[in-house]
This record gives structure tokens, sequence and C-alpha cells, in this order.
């Protein structure tokens, strides 16, 4: 009853009709903000702290948690759609999604998108509730060596899942790893190649790049090959998706939701790897590798499933430590603050009533944006049978406006072209976006946090095998690194050995 | 028809979208007289250099808010952030100075970044004309409990090495702890993080020993007794942390602190100056944005534009000299 005291009276709190109003209010303003790639839910929760002045602290938090949660769901549609994805969490997203609906499939990548979101957001409210001082502390182990070996096995999953060539995928991955390489240097201040402009002093964030190589650079290929030969409609074969895909994704939900709770408790970067690392697993499960890429369905549940589960425990270190996981957190870290709240590690003790209210009321609002997404699905599936020449300025226009709303700023907007026009060509020639735009977001990761541990470890390397958690972590990037070439050599072998006995047989007879 | 239909619904469906984000990222169209003689002649806008939802930022939109009243008009707040502000700073020095244009400035980013950057890239006051300061935001130096550090004197002490978090280069967290290290003859590693949060948490988990961070984001761990204060850099001792002695107090001459001012293109008329003086006198009273101030724990430093520009220079000046007598470069670890 000690712990399940606190755990009830915070449904009473959530139960209550203002802050049912406000949750339903956070995931609807949420989901809006989602489909729009750019206005991110960290500034739209800035534009509306003021409303929250005049209210409980607890509903605060409540709508601004939904707002947060609710994007995740949002983003979604458009990286299925329109194959633009608005966050680093659903790059992944788009290399089945978008297959999908050509094929006429939008319904099942976006009804299983939110089956595998409301289970995913739901297995990190069940962490949350009854994990959450037992994680959080987990957060503090991973100190700057931690982060160089998770950020280079992430990059190592870049490579693996790319579904074409290898060559090709590694040219745009370190092409991408280049890219992050700009700005001005962290740890020194020296200016790498910046040629002087201020707009790239901070380097080039992701969203332009994103938005060029996914968005624009899809149009611009799609104008070319209209003049080749005339489009045919994009039929919508089905809303829904049927039991057989139900079944074929359920694994996918449920590692992915397992895999994006424990990555999302770590700040900086633990979303994208949760979604990478969720489809990477599915492709190596998966009976037949090939289908990825070109419309599986358990590429879209895993990441999907993944990244919604770890927007749900990027709360465990806000709620439990008072450390703000990204950007969005800090926000509500600074809401706090101004209700008069302070969020630190005895918030849980001090204010069960906030902490289990906002806890209590993420399953509300989940439920809340599963119902609100399934007649959606609907809608926007529609949009596809709009014809190109209209639907393909509206995309731009929403890729260039999403791409200003990050910094207010033109040289962003001229960035999407210029990546536009640099992702026509990839595709043309056969290159993916996908490597480069993650390498991008994970080579800056990387780079900062092995300068850090170099810093720290004083410039000893051993120090990298010797901590547990990145020992480990290593010893996975060894293997996952070698367990191919292994595999090759073994089948080899196998033949070989197949092929000497056929020969002895055959010496025999 | 019914096709017809659901594409008019998208269509509509995307432009309302469309003009909510316009709307939301305070999209500043029309209103007031053209030539601009009267002022306000519309909504003045209001730059920020730092991103949405920093400390930085919710100072402008609390202030913002107050001024709006006195004024009369929208004061919407635009983030630009980008190299530490000098990005929104530049731009906004190069506007019509007509009162209409405002910035938000760090005083670091005038008294401390020169230090780190090329020449060419500092920021000065001469292009701006400062119409009031703010507050301050004080810088406290904190130690895992695990390190066994308890003060500054247990830094001299200390036999083993020890690495010191700071929340990036050219920030007022870098220059403090290196005057303070260097003064206190303490031998230790400089580790930079992207920002205050990851190098406040690097020291919960004891990844660092000590680091220097913003008081607002330390407060909560010190309360709950996570993290151990050292000292404080502000030259008295902070309202908030009144026990935690500052830097001088214990012997060394390291006086910093964070500063924030609102500013405008040079070259304002008397007037217009006048009514945004009174602006933000009238904002800096009322008592939402005082209680602002309390639980975001920043302390008033509401002096005039003058004042600013006297005291951030001669911060500068000191920084200058400090940095060279003790052979500190910001640019380099």
């Amino acid at each position: 009853m000690d712990f399940f005291g606190p755990v009830l009276d915070g449904f009473g709190v959530v139960l209550d009709p203002t802050n049912l109003l406000y949750c339903l209010l956070g995931v609807a303003i949420g989901m809006l903000i989602g489909v729009l790639p750019g206005l991110g839910p960290a500034a739209t929760i800035a534009i509306l702290l003021p409303m929250t002045y005049g209210v409980e602290p607890v509903t605060a938090i409540i709508m601004l948690a939904g707002i947060f949660y609710g994007a995740q769901y949002g983003g979604t549609i458009t990286s299925v759609l329109l194959r633009i994805p608005g966050e680093a969490s659903s790059v992944v997203t788009v290399f089945d999604g978008y297959v999908l609906a050509k094929q006429g499939k939008a319904g099942t990548a976006l009804g299983i998108a939110a089956i595998g979101s409301f289970i995913g957001g739901t297995v990190g409210i069940i962490g949350l509730t009854f994990l959450a001082p037992l994680v959080a502390g987990f957060a503090l182990d991973f100190g700057p060596p931690e982060y160089t070996a998770l950020a280079l096995l992430g990059i190592l999953l870049v490579a693996t899942i790319s579904g074409g060539s290898k060559i090709k995928a590694l040219i745009a991955a370190a092409f991408g790893l280049f890219l992050a390489t700009v700005g001005r240097d962290i740890f020194t201040g020296a200016e790498r190649f910046t040629f002087d402009n201020l707009s790239l002093a901070d380097g080039i964030d992701f969203v332009p790049i994103a938005m060029g190589l996914f968005g624009l650079g899809e149009i611009l290929y799609n104008l070319e090959e209209r003049h080749r030969a005339a489009a045919a409609p994009v039929a919508v074969a089905n809303v829904w998706p049927s039991r057989k895909d139900l079944k074929q994704s359920s694994g996918a939900i449920g590692r992915g939701s397992v895999l994006g709770f424990f990555l999302g408790i770590l700040p900086g970067g633990g979303a994208t790897i949760a979604s990478l690392a969720a489809y990477a697993v599915e492709k190596k499960r998966a009976k037949d590798p090939s289908r990825f890429g070109k419309g599986a369905i358990e590429g879209v549940a895993g990441p999907e499933s993944a990244n919604n589960a770890a927007a749900t425990s990027s709360f465990i270190p806000l709620l439990t430590l008072g450390i703000p996981a990204n950007a969005t957190m800090a926000i509500i870290f600074g809401a706090l603050l101004i209700q008069g709240v302070t969020p630190g590690p005895q918030l849980i003790t001090e204010q069960p009533e906030l902490f289990w209210g906002v806890v209590n009321s993420m399953y509300i609002g989940n439920i809340l944006l599963l119902i609100m997404s399934i007649p959606l699905v609907g809608l926007f599936v529609r949009i596809l049978r709009i014809r190109g020449a209209i639907l393909a300025p509206i995309t731009a226009l929403i890729t260039m406006l999403g791409a200003y709303t990050i910094r207010n700023s033109m040289f962003d907007v001229m960035l999407v072209v210029l990546f536009g026009a640099l992702g026509y060509l990839m595709k043309k020639f056969g290159f993916e976006p996908g490597p480069l735009v993650l390498a991008f977001v994970l080579g800056s990761l990387l780079e900062s946090s092995l300068r850090r541990s170099l810093l720290v470890l004083e410039g000893d390397p051993t120090g990298f095998f010797t901590r547990p958690i990145s020992g480990t972590l290593l010893v996975i990037f060894v293997m996952v690194a070698v367990w191919p070439m292994v595999k090759t050599v073994m089948n080899k072998r196998k033949k070989a050995n197949a092929l000497s006995l056929e020969t002895k047989v055959k010496e025999k007879v | 028809m019914k096709q017809k239909i659901t594409r008019r619904v998208m269509l509509s469906l995307a432009a309302t979208t469309a003009a909510l984000s316009l709307a939301a990222c305070g999209g500043n169209v029309g209103g007031g007289s053209a030539d601009g003689a009267t002022f306000p002649s519309g909504p003045v806008t209001f730059t920020v250099g730092q991103a949405p939802g920093g400390s930085t930022d919710l100072i402008a939109r609390a202030v913002a808010e107050g001024m709006a009243e006195k004024l009369g008009v929208a004061i919407p707040v635009v983030n630009k952030p980008g190299a530490n502000g000098a990005l929104a700073t530049e731009e906004v020095a190069a506007m019509k100075a007509d009162g209409q244009n405002l910035v938000l400035l760090n005083a670091s980013l005038i008294t401390i970044t020169p230090l780190a950057v090329a020449a060419d890239e500092a920021v000065s006051l001469d292009k701006l004309d400062v119409i009031a300061g703010l507050s301050q935001d004080d810088y406290v130096m904190v130690a895992s409990t695990k390190s066994g550090v308890k003060s500054v004197e247990d830094l001299t002490k200390s036999t083993s090495k020890l690495s010191f978090g700071t929340t990036g280069v050219g920030t007022g967290s870098q220059l403090a702890q290196a005057l303070l290290l260097a003064q206190a003859k303490v031998e230790g590693t400089i580790v930079p993080f992207d920002s205050g949060s990851p190098a406040l948490t690097a020291v919960m988990g004891n990844q660092v020993q000590v680091s220097t961070v913003q008081l607002g984001e330390a407060k909560p761990q010190i309360d709950a007794g996570t993290v151990t204060p050292l000292v404080v850099f502000s030259s008295e001792r902070n309202e908030f942390l009144p026990e935690v002695p500052t830097a001088i107090e214990a012997g060394y001459d390291v006086p910093v602190s964070q500063y924030r001012a609102i500013a405008a293109p040079k070259g304002l008329s008397a007037e217009t100056k006048t009514a945004l003086v009174e602006s933000v006198k009238a904002a800096v009273a009322k008592d939402t944005y005082k209680s602002f101030n309390e639980s975001t724990l920043l302390t008033p430093k509401e002096i005039s534009g003058e004042e600013v520009v006297t005291e951030w220079n001669a911060l500068a000046a000191k920084y200058k000299k400090l940095t060279e007598q003790y052979n500190i470069s910001l640019a380099s670890n």
C-alpha cells in the first residue's frame, strides 16, 4: 500500500476534469505540431509557457508533457506519407514507411505505427511507474567513454541497415560524418569550415539536411520521373492493418518498446539510437532481410515503438534526478521552476501528487492519442490521392517552413534547397540519404564524446575497455562488426565441404 | 464529388497548419503607421540569440510581457540562436534605429567570448544603444559527493589530478573556473561540455569531479545534497545560497556572473529611447516579473543602459588583463 497509495492518488489527480482537458489539449497540440517538421515540441512549449502560469503546476506539466509525446505520434505521419522525417528518431521509419505508402499500404503503415506508438508509450509508462528510481542511476553511469562506445555502435548499425550498395552507403555515411564537423570547435573555439559565416558557427542543423535530402530530393526526382512516364495514381489498397500485419509486427513492437525504454533514459541521442537499434534488430532477426527497405512492416513497427518508449522514459532522469535529457525536458525543467516546484531528487517524496499525476496522465494521454489517430489515419491516407502537381508544392512549402522555424533564419531555407539538390543527385546515382543523415547525427556525438573521454582518461585508451559499460558496448560492437565475416567464412567452408564431399562421392562411384 | 470535397478539406487543413505555425513563431505583419515617425509604429520584435526555453529566452519572454502592456503593442519574441548570440546581435545592430527591433544581450558575449574567438567575430557594444540592465545570474562551482572535495581548500590539497567540467568555450563557466584554478595553483584537466545540464550530470555521476554551472541548474541538486557547492563567483554572496562563500572571500580575484540587458540598434531618437526605458521600468516593477526572477533564482540588476556599458566594458578589460596575467587562453585547453 505504501507504494500504491500515491500511485492511485495520482489517478485521482488526472481524472479531475480540468487536468483531463489540459491533457487532451496537450496531446492534440502535440500531434498537430508533430505533423509540421521543424516546429518541434521544444519551441512550442516555450511559446505556450505563459499560458500555464495561471494554472496548477500539475495541470501545466500534464499539458506540456502531452505536447512532447503527442508530437512523437504526429511525426510519423509526414515520415510515412511525404518522406519528411521531422526528427532524427523518425529517420528510420521513412525507409520502409514511405515505400509502403507508395505501394498503397499507407494505412497499414500508419495504423501499425499508431498501435506500436501506443504500446511503446505504455510500456515506457509502466517502466516509469515501477522502475524509475531503480534505472535512473543508469543515466549517471553513462560518462563520456560510454557515449563514445554507444555512438560507435550506432554508426556501425547505420552501415548494416542500409539495403543497397554497401560501398555507396559507406560513402554517404562518410560524407555525413564530414558534415558533422562543420561549426565552431566546442573544445577550442576554432572555426571549422564556417567560411567566416556566423550562421555556420553552431554547425548545420539536422532539420535542413533531412528536409532537403529526403523531402525535397524526392520531389525533384519525381518531377523528372513524371516527364518520362505518366505516373499511375497510387491506389490506396487498404486503410487498416490486417490481422496478418498485426501478427507480423507484434514481436517488433515488443522488442522495440523494451529497447526504446532503456536507451531513452540516456540524456542525449537515446531516442535516435533506440530507433536505429530497433530497426537493425528486426532486420537481423528476419528470415528474409532483403525485404527491409522494400516495405517491411516490422521496419515501421520496431522503430516507432522504440522512439515512443524512449520519449516516455526520457522523463525518468528529469522526474527522479532533476536532469533534463533533451531540449524539451530542459524547458519543462524551467516550467517547473517557474511554478515554484524544484525538479530534483526530492520531487517524488515532496510532491507525490505532481509526480504521479504527471506519470498517470501519460496513460490517459496515450489512449487519447490512439483514439485520435485511428480516424485520422483514414483521413491522412487520402493525402496520397492528391495530384502530384498540388501535393509536391505543398510538401516543398512545408519543408521550407519547417527549416525556417528552427532558427527563424533564411540561411536554413537556402540549406534545404542545397541539400534538396544533393538529395536528387544522390537518388539519381543510387545513394541512400539514410546513412548520411544518421551518420551526421551520430558523428557529432562520437567526436565530442571521444575527445571528452580522452581528456577524462588522460589520453589512455585502455580506459574504454576497463570501464564495465563501455567495455560491454565495445564487445557488442566487435561482435556486430565481425559476425557477417564469420558467417561468410562459415558458409564458404560449408559449401567447400559439401563440394569436396560431392567430389569424394563421385570418386567412389 | 466526394473526392473533391476531401481534397478541399486536405488543402484547407494544410493551409490552417501553415497559418498556425506562422502565428506560433510570431508572424509579424502589418499594423501601425508606415512612416515610423511615431514610436511604436507596430509590433516590436524582440530577438533572442538563444534557443527557446533556456534562461535567456525565459527572461526575454517575461520582460516582453510587461513591456507590451506599457507600450500597447505586441512584442513577439523571436529566437535566432547561433554563435553564442553573436548572430542575433549582429543582425539587430544592422537594423534601422527606430526602436522596432530589440535584442536581449548576454554579458558573456561582450566580455568573455571575444577572448575565445577570432578578433573579427568579437561583438562590441559600440553598434548598440543599451536600453536597460535586467538581472544577474550567478555561477557556482560544485563538486561530486564521491570526490570528497568540500571547499576550495580541498582542491588545493588534493593529491590526485581532478577533472573540471565547463559549460563550453567562451562561457563564464570556463573563464571563472580557469581563473580560480590558476590563482589557486591547482592542476586539473578541463573538460568542456555542450551546456550546463551535461556538465552537472557528469559531476553527479562523478565522471568529472568538479563543474562550474549556473545556479538555477545546480540549486535542486545542491538542495538534495547530490553535489557539494564550493564557491559562487559573484562579488557578493548570492541571496539564494547564503552559506556558500564567494571566490573573492576565499581570496581569489574572480568576479564572474552572467548579466543580461536589452539593447537596440545604435542611434535611437531621445523620445523612442525614453519610451523604451519607461516600458522596461514598468515591466520589471510588475509582481509577476519579480516572482519570475525569484523562482528562476535571478538577482535583479536593474541599472541604466549607460551603467551597463561602463560596467561591461570594465569587466571586459579586467578579464583580458587577468587572462594575460595568469597566461590563460580560453581558445585552447
